[in-house]
């Protein structure tokens, strides 16, 4: 059986078990890294893409689900050359260690920010909940996410 | 120094430069490069905790559809460890842990792989097992290690026997005429210690190929160096048939410390001919972590009225599983730790590694540091409690300062401490904190201090310059997460070359392009590899001023280099650039190269008073004072902190944004282990903590922002005067807290974590004191006699 789905824009059709979690179809069949299979249990969020515009947990949901959806990966959220708002103020404060948890809380903040462009800190930690770090310990994380209001209000 | 640069331009907040792919996803950590043509390994690994194996068939699983090989305890008979060798890579005649590999399978597919595991014949005579310290040390317990004695010792000096797998100890003074004095105060109290779990986000995995005779290893670890060497062991090949390359590792925290896949990689590599591919299942990863090891210690003090130390005994027992890894090594830290922060008398230490038939433990961030300075601060707390004296005013008068003997004899130099703990109370004053507690809670607030070291010994580094101006550092760091090789490095090379941090390459490790180094952890990185690469700096610097010295046609001594130019140090008139002197170099004596190497002079410690000790005296100290405050629900016993507050000494901090990043981050996993992380074990010898569902780690809503402040300035033989800061942040959290609860709660805390049921039986004085009542009262009794 085969499962046909957007990824990244492009339609692309799998011929494997439509049971394979999503994630392991991501990166063991079409070799995009970028989401992290790291709990596999739903909790660490380091899987999260985006399905139709809602960031989920790659790691839970089988590829067979998706049939006809557009996936977005983090491979697939920026130009190369334009990184998202997000990534670059993560950069730009220094937030990222060792880097494994990072794409998938670009992937669920940016929706937060997508349908709360002015979160108070307390909606941003609570946003986090579903995307663990055991590097940082969270709070510069927050701290680049809250700058991008900064900016914003200095935007005329 | 020739060349004569100037130090502060390697300070600034330089931002990482592998940020922007990480966060694209594009960074290909180990786990991320095995492709389809990579065969896919898996361990089979042992569900009883103690057996002895009667027969093992693999035949059919070797038929299995996809299988391309099997490899099992006959193909990798060398045995390995930390000062013994007790360690073999698969279990041939007996089973020790839970988990413990038995036979590794590469097939085209994991799920051939795993489906071969299933037609494995397995026959089993099961031992009785000792899960606990105190069943390993019964009288007439069975030996864990039954030919313990035969085994190859790789440092002299310990004593060992039955199931004690290594026994260091300090005797410095007469602890016994200290305790019989008539004007002191004795205090006495057990403590105990769960087991800690790193949680790194990328299990240890490994891609292994077998190529021209030799072993390619690449894989997430901290240590290449020792994957190449425990990997050689085991196969019983020569060290040089093995190269190791590590690319950006996911997190460590000290498991990636040693060696644990790779040499199973590499067997099946070199049986298939194939690249193979090994990674731990999260399950695998949880269940068979070398975690921060389970402790139980028992410590007296005797005090004279005005506070004076003037003896202390104490009995440290580290679980070190069913091998003795890491926790050899680790007995060396008691001393240093609960034998540390403070002036002492007359000292006696025990520090013993015993086996159980637990998996093994091993390193994490300040290892044993973290439950001995929560001992040790928690035994001063109940020290001033005793004896009337304000915790404050108690370690102020006992820090350890300038030309102080700490338990091994070695003289401290500086006063770092003291001004330390005078700064966190002049900043926060105890007497503007007594805003008292809603209803229903209590509050409480405490103030540690904390000694740990930096962990140096041998690295090199090579610089070469190349013609556009840039410089290629090659060395064996590892970029771990903690931005020492992205940040801390190519700031210290600009900054000896007068470049810019971007002009500055960083090589991934590879053992077949650099030297020798120790690896990552204990905060050495930046020390020892800093060290090297400025020292191959100063090489690179003779050679470049000696041919500019010809170009601009004065002494090289005059010269320096800055702003990629060649410049005279007085501001004569006249320069050069860099990569102008570069090209004269490459068409008279030949390219610009430097090299370098560090290690630790070594500290002097008072001969006779440290046995089994691998290191007796530190070479870089690491002091720290943590502060916090924090609400108990009574009803619940949950533990809510409010402040935390850090006093670091940094050395010297070349990028403050950076060290700010570490201590957030290693206070937040201290949080974690004084409030809720624990692993347990059933009494069928497994963890009960699998995966991320039962294993908790402190989520975003859990934490507050730590406030620090670096202490800088004191002495440091790290380049530019650094420290390593990564490691020490969580040092005195587990204390910290420990002793805030007990000063809310006003009941004595022995135990961590805190979690709500343990603060709860506190509250209603239904917890057990602690009585270990297999670490002797005496001493002398707990110790392997002379
Ligand atoms: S890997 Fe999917 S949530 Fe953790
Ligand atoms: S940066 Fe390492 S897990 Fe978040």
């Amino acid at each position: 059986m085969a499962t046909s789905f957007r990824l990244n824009g492009e339609t692309v059709i799998y011929h494997g078990d439509p049971r394979t979690s999503l994630l392991n179809v991501l990166r063991d069949t079409y070799r995009l890294t970028g989401a992290k299979a790291v709990c596999e249990e739903g909790f660490c969020g380091a899987c999260t893409v985006h399905v139709d515009g809602e960031a989920v947990p790659s790691c839970l949901r089988p590829v067979g689900l998706v049939a006809d959806c557009s996936v977005t990966t983090i491979e697939g959220l920026a130009e190369r050359d334009a990184p998202h708002a997000l990534q670059a103020a993560f950069r730009k404060h220094d937030v990222v260690q060792c880097g494994m948890c990072f794409p998938g809380m670009v992937m669920s903040l940016s929706k937060l920010l997508e349908e709360n462009p002015s979160p108070s800190r307390e909606e941003v930690k609570r946003g986090m909940t579903g995307n663990m770090c055991r590097c940082t310990g969270y709070e510069r994380i927050i701290d680049a996410v809250m700058s991008l209001q900064d900016n914003a209000e200095a935007r005329p | 120094m020739s060349g004569g640069y100037d130090a502060s331009t390697a300070v600034m907040d330089y931002p990482r430069c592998d940020a922007q792919d990480k966060l694209a996803g594009r960074t290909r950590y180990t786990v991320d490069r095995a492709g389809p043509e990579t065969l896919k390994a898996v361990l089979f690994r042992s569900n009883i905790t103690a057996a002895r194996i009667v027969r093992l068939n693999v035949e059919a699983a070797r038929r299995a559809p996809g299988v391309r090989a099997i490899a099992t305890a006959a193909d990798a008979p060398g045995k390995f460890g930390l000062g013994i060798a007790d360690h073999v890579l698969f279990a041939g005649d007996v089973i020790r842990h839970h988990g413990e590999p038995i036979a590794a399978i590469a097939a085209d597919t994991m799920e051939q792989a795993k489906a071969a595991m299933e037609l494995i014949e397995l026959e089993l005579d099961p031992l009785p097992a000792m899960l606990t310290m105190e069943a390993a040390l019964a009288k007439g317990a069975r030996e864990i290690h039954a030919d313990w004695k035969d085994y190859e010792i790789l440092l002299e000096g310990a004593k060992r026997g039955g199931n004690v797998a290594w026994e260091a100890t300090v005797e410095r003074g007469d602890s016994d005429a200290a305790f019989s004095r008539d004007d002191v105060t004795i205090v006495e109290g057990c403590y105990r210690v769960g087991r800690q779990s790193h949680v790194p986000f990328e299990p240890r995995a490994v891609n292994a190929r077998f190529e021209d005779g030799r072993f390619n290893i690449e894989t997430s670890t901290q240590v290449p160096w020792t994957v190449r060497s425990v990997t050689a062991r085991a196969l019983g090949i020569p060290e040089s048939h093995v190269r190791v390359t590590v690319p950006a590792v996911g997190g460590g925290f000290g498991l990636k410390f040693d060696c644990t896949l790779e040499p199973y990689a590499a067997v099946l590599a070199k049986m298939t001919g194939r690249s193979v591919s090994l990674i731990n299942s999260r399950r695998e990863e949880q269940l068979t972590c070398l975690c921060r090891e389970n402790a139980e210690i028992r410590i007296r003090s005797a005090v004279t009225p005005d506070g004076e130390i003037v003896g202390r005994e104490a009995t440290v027992l580290m679980d070190c599983g069913a091998y003795g890894g890491e926790q050899v090594f680790l007995t060396t830290m008691t001393a240093h730790t609960l034998g540390g922060n403070y002036r002492v008398g007359a000292v006696k230490l025990a520090s013993r590694a015993v086996y159980t038939n637990t998996p093994p433990n091993g390193a994490f961030r300040a290892c044993n540091g973290v439950y001995n300075t929560f001992v040790l601060e928690r035994h001063t707390d109940e020290i001033c409690r005793e004896i009337g004296l304000d915790p404050i005013e108690f370690r102020r008068r006992n820090a350890i300062g300038n030309g102080d003997v700490g338990a091994t004899g070695q003289v401290f130099e500086g006063d770092v401490l003291r001004p330390m703990l005078e700064r966190m109370v002049e900043k926060y004053p105890y007497a503007s904190s007594v805003e008292s507690a809603r209803d229903g809670w209590k509050r409480g607030r405490a103030t540690t201090i904390g000694t740990w070291f930096v962990f140096v010994g041998p690295s090199a580094a090579t610089v070469n310059l190349n013609a556009d101006g840039s410089a290629t550092l090659v060395t064996s760091g590892v970029e771990i997460g903690s931005g020492s090789m992205m940040q801390s490095l190519p700031q210290i090379i600009a900054s000896e070359l007068g470049i810019e941090p971007d002009a500055v390459i960083v090589k991934s490790a590879d053992t077949d392009a650099s030297g020798r180094d120790l690896g990552v952890g204990g905060g050495r990185q930046t020390v020892s590899l800093g060290a090297a690469s400025a020292a191959a700096c100063a090489d690179v610097r003779e050679k470049v001023l000696a041919v500019a010295g010809e170009l601009l046609q004065a002494e090289a001594s005059r010269l320096v280099l800055k702003d990629g130019r060649v410049e005279f140090r007085d501001g004569a008139g006249g320069s050069v650039r860099l990569t102008d002197v570069i090209a004269r170099a490459e068409a008279t004596v030949g390219p610009v190269s430097g090299s370098g190497a560090f290690t630790a002079p070594g500290v002097a410690a008072m001969p006779g008073c440290a046995a089994g000790h691998f290191i007796d005296a530190i070479d870089i100290p690491v002091f720290a004072v943590h502060d916090c405050e924090l609400d108990v629900e009574i009803a619940t016993g949950r533990v809510v902190v409010r402040n935390y507050r850090v006093i670091q000494d940094v050395g010297r901090a070349i990028n403050p944004r950076a060290v700010h990043s570490q201590v957030q981050g290693g206070v937040v996993q201290g949080l974690g282990y004084a409030l809720h992380e624990e692993i347990t074990i059933n009494d069928k010898g497994f963890f009960d903590q699998s995966g991320f569902e039962t294993y908790r780690i402190p989520l975003a809503g859990d934490v507050i922002p730590v406030d620090l402040e670096m202490y800088e300035g004191a002495p440091s033989i790290g380049p530019l005067g650094t420290k390593g800061a990564g490691e020490v942040p969580i040092l005195n959290v587990g204390a910290t807290i420990a002793c805030a609860v007990a000063n809310a709660t006003g009941k004595q805390v022995s135990e961590l974590p805190l979690t709500p049921p343990r603060v709860l039986g506190l509250l209603k004085d239904g917890t057990e004191a602690i009585r270990l009542d297999h670490i002797s009262r005496n001493w002398r009794e707990n110790v392997i006699s002379k």
